[in-house]
């Protein structure tokens, strides 16, 4: 039977979702991870970051983002909009550090003017990092508990 | 690689495009922390109440919630007036527009009137040329579009596009303690840390909500506490650094938190318009290599003029900065041409955009270049990026000056060159910078001020390089 590792963190969007993780252990570049998105209107969520390469080629749409923190442009807030407007943001974005205020704009904006929550829960501790592997099935519960299955 | 110090690496390698830069978060909360709400006026609740709209009540309610993300505990009257980001129209801004133009169609308006950082391209000053030019002008399609909804949501005037808003030429100079919610991390660090102004480094979008409502939640760097700096740099060097390098060096090591500079108040004196042109570069590399929305230099910043040492948290770490160490920097910047020897194509100086002081001494530099080499004009295409009203100025100024910047070829433009290197079409041009802020961002490489008047006198680039 795997094991199911659990860590509780700040429900900073709640939902409950149930996804495969994709996880970066550098700080998740907004804008060089959807470049193409914002220059050419891709319709595309595999990063395009290539300095990141834990996450670099990969598609994130649906996945459950697991990261530090983010890093990058302040136009990081329009390009999660953008990318929940084409269906191809990812279901949940999982913090270990406390949401930077780029990021938190971003799913703040899109949550509330567009109506697209990309469940984001942050807080999760350094562990959470150490733990999570890509792959993983990762389940979100609303109180900001993740459950790690390996 | 930078380590944060936030558990994990959150940084990355001296240059590459659009990385870096963090928001704010707070590095010792936890998730057992109480999740704060705000405490509102009555002003405030009857708008997150909806009396006052249903607009009006989901800007309140995004901006309050951004705030209690980050434990604020009440929302603060801006003063000043806004600045912001967003200043290219592509697809990839829809969203924006989309709810821009509803605060427009509903009559609503900034606070005050704003600027706004310049815009992407000036293809009267700055022509890529047509088969360039044909591509360009479909990726900014929205261009005009959001220039028209901008100017009904308070934009002063579709000439104030720039990202040094804050000179006296452009007028948008906040004062001491006033509170912003500006977002271009250029102008947040200058307003915070030489105008003393108090700003968090906002996102697009967030800054326009808080700016129709003219209200920003209270937390970070407009809080004594989040001014307080947990480093100091102490700056050892032979005479005044290249702010470039210095601000480069600094960004690298702190990332986002706060430094206290030491070291520079002999070499500088004073703020004025002879040396804000040095801070502000200083302050935009720190903005760049890093994530500093604030820096307080001995001496000579107001907030360190009024507390010194103070402003110094408990267990400050130190980092000392000599010649060697700026040399290290620097050495350190890699060259991402295609052709790494190829002959530069252009010379962009002004990252964030030039003072006048600035076009000056740029215009002197390049005219005495050119004598001492027995030539009358520039080698390789040369622009200096400035706001209409700092070239006008300029020309008013220093008439001299102006007329043989022009007469020796060089061109004012009036884009942003590091959003002009950004776009496809463009971003393989082997164009070289004096800028930091433009060298992380793009494949432009950054060389000293003598070794671009080389460049520009001989269209070479300098021996060994």
């Amino acid at each position: 039977m795997a094991e199911i590792r659990t860590f509780k963190g700040r429900p900073a969007l709640p939902g409950d979702v149930q996804g495969s993780a994709e996880v970066s252990h550098i700080g998740f570049n907004t804008c060089a991870t959807y470049v193409d998105v914002m220059i050419s209107g891709t319709k595309s969520g595999v990063c395009q970051d290539h300095d990141n390469k834990d996450l670099f080629g990969r598609d994130l749409a649906d996945k459950v983002v697991c990261v530090p923190q983010t890093i990058g442009s302040s136009s990081a807030a329009c390009l999660f909009m953008t990318i929940c407007e084409k269906d191809i943001a990812p279901k949940a974005m999982l913090f270990a550090n406390h949401i930077d205020s780029l990021a938190a704009c971003g799913l703040l904006m899109a949550d509330n003017w567009i109506d697209k929550r990309i469940v984001t829960v942050d807080l999760l501790g350094p562990d959470f990092l150490n733990t999570v592997m890509t792959g993983n099935t990762i389940r979100v519960h609303a109180d900001g508990t993740v459950e790690v299955h390996g | 690689m930078v380590n944060s110090g936030l558990g994990g690496h959150i940084g990355t390698d001296a240059n590459f495009t659009l990385t870096t830069q963090t928001g704010y978060s707070p590095p010792d909360a936890k998730p057992t922390t109480d999740q704060s709400k705000m405490q509102l006026t009555a002003e405030e609740q009857a708008i997150y109440d909806g009396k006052h709209g249903e607009l009006l009540q989901k800007a309140i309610r995004t901006v309050v919630a951004y705030g209690e993300l980050f434990s604020a505990n009440r929302l603060v009257d801006l003063g000043g007036a806004p600045h912001m980001a967003m200043s290219w129209g592509t697809d990839a801004v829809e969203p924006f527009l989309k709810i821009y133009k509803q605060f427009a169609d509903a009559g609503l308006k900034t606070y005050k009137p704003f600027t706004a950082d310049p815009k992407p391209m000036d293809n009267e000053h700055l022509d890529p040329g047509p088969k360039k030019r044909a591509i360009v002008d479909k990726i900014y399609d929205r261009e005009d579009e959001l220039q028209e909804i901008n100017l009904r949501l308070g934009m002063r005037s579709k000439d104030d596009w720039s990202c040094v808003c804050y000179v006296k030429e452009m007028g948008n100079t906040p004062k001491r303690g006033d509170y912003l919610a500006w977002s271009e991390s250029s102008a947040i660090n200058y307003a915070n840390s030489v105008l003393g102004a108090r700003t968090n480094r906002n996102s697009m979008g967030i800054d326009m909500l808080c700016n129709i409502l003219g209200k920003a939640p209270l937390f970070g760097l407009m809080t004594d506490e989040g001014r307080k700096a947990p480093w100091l740099i102490d700056v050892k060097t032979a005479k005044l650094p290249h702010p470039e390098l210095l601000g480069s060096a600094i960004g690298l090591k702190v990332m986002e938190a706060v430094p206290f500079i030491t070291g520079l108040k002999d070499f500088l004196g004073e703020v004025n318009d002879r040396t804000s042109g040095w801070l502000k570069d200083m302050g935009a590399a720190t903005a760049s290599n890093g994530a500093v929305g604030l820096y307080h230099l001995e001496g000579i910043t107001p907030d360190a003029i009024e507390y010194g040492r103070k402003l110094l948290s408990d267990g400050y770490q130190t980092y000392v900065i000599d010649d060697a160490e700026l040399k290290r920097v620097y050495d350190s910047y890699p060259n991402l041409w295609k052709d790494p020897h190829h002959k530069p194509e252009r010379v962009f100086i002004g990252c964030p955009h030039n003072t006048v002081e600035q076009l000056r001494e740029w215009g002197e530099r390049i005219d005495k270049g050119l004598k001492a080499s027995g030539k009358t004009t520039v080698a390789c295409p040369t622009y200096l990026f400035a706001s209409k009203y700092v070239r006008d100025a300029f020309q008013l100024k220093y008439p001299n000056v102006a007329k043989s910047l022009t007469d020796n070829g060089a061109v004012i433009a009036l884009n942003c060159p590091m959003m002009y290197l950004s776009t496809p079409v463009e971003m393989d041009e082997m164009d070289v910078t004096n800028s930091n802020k433009t060298r992380v961002y793009t494949k432009g490489r950054f060389f000293l001020d003598e070794d671009l008047v080389h460049i520009i006198v001989t269209g070479e680039l300098p021996p060994g390089a």
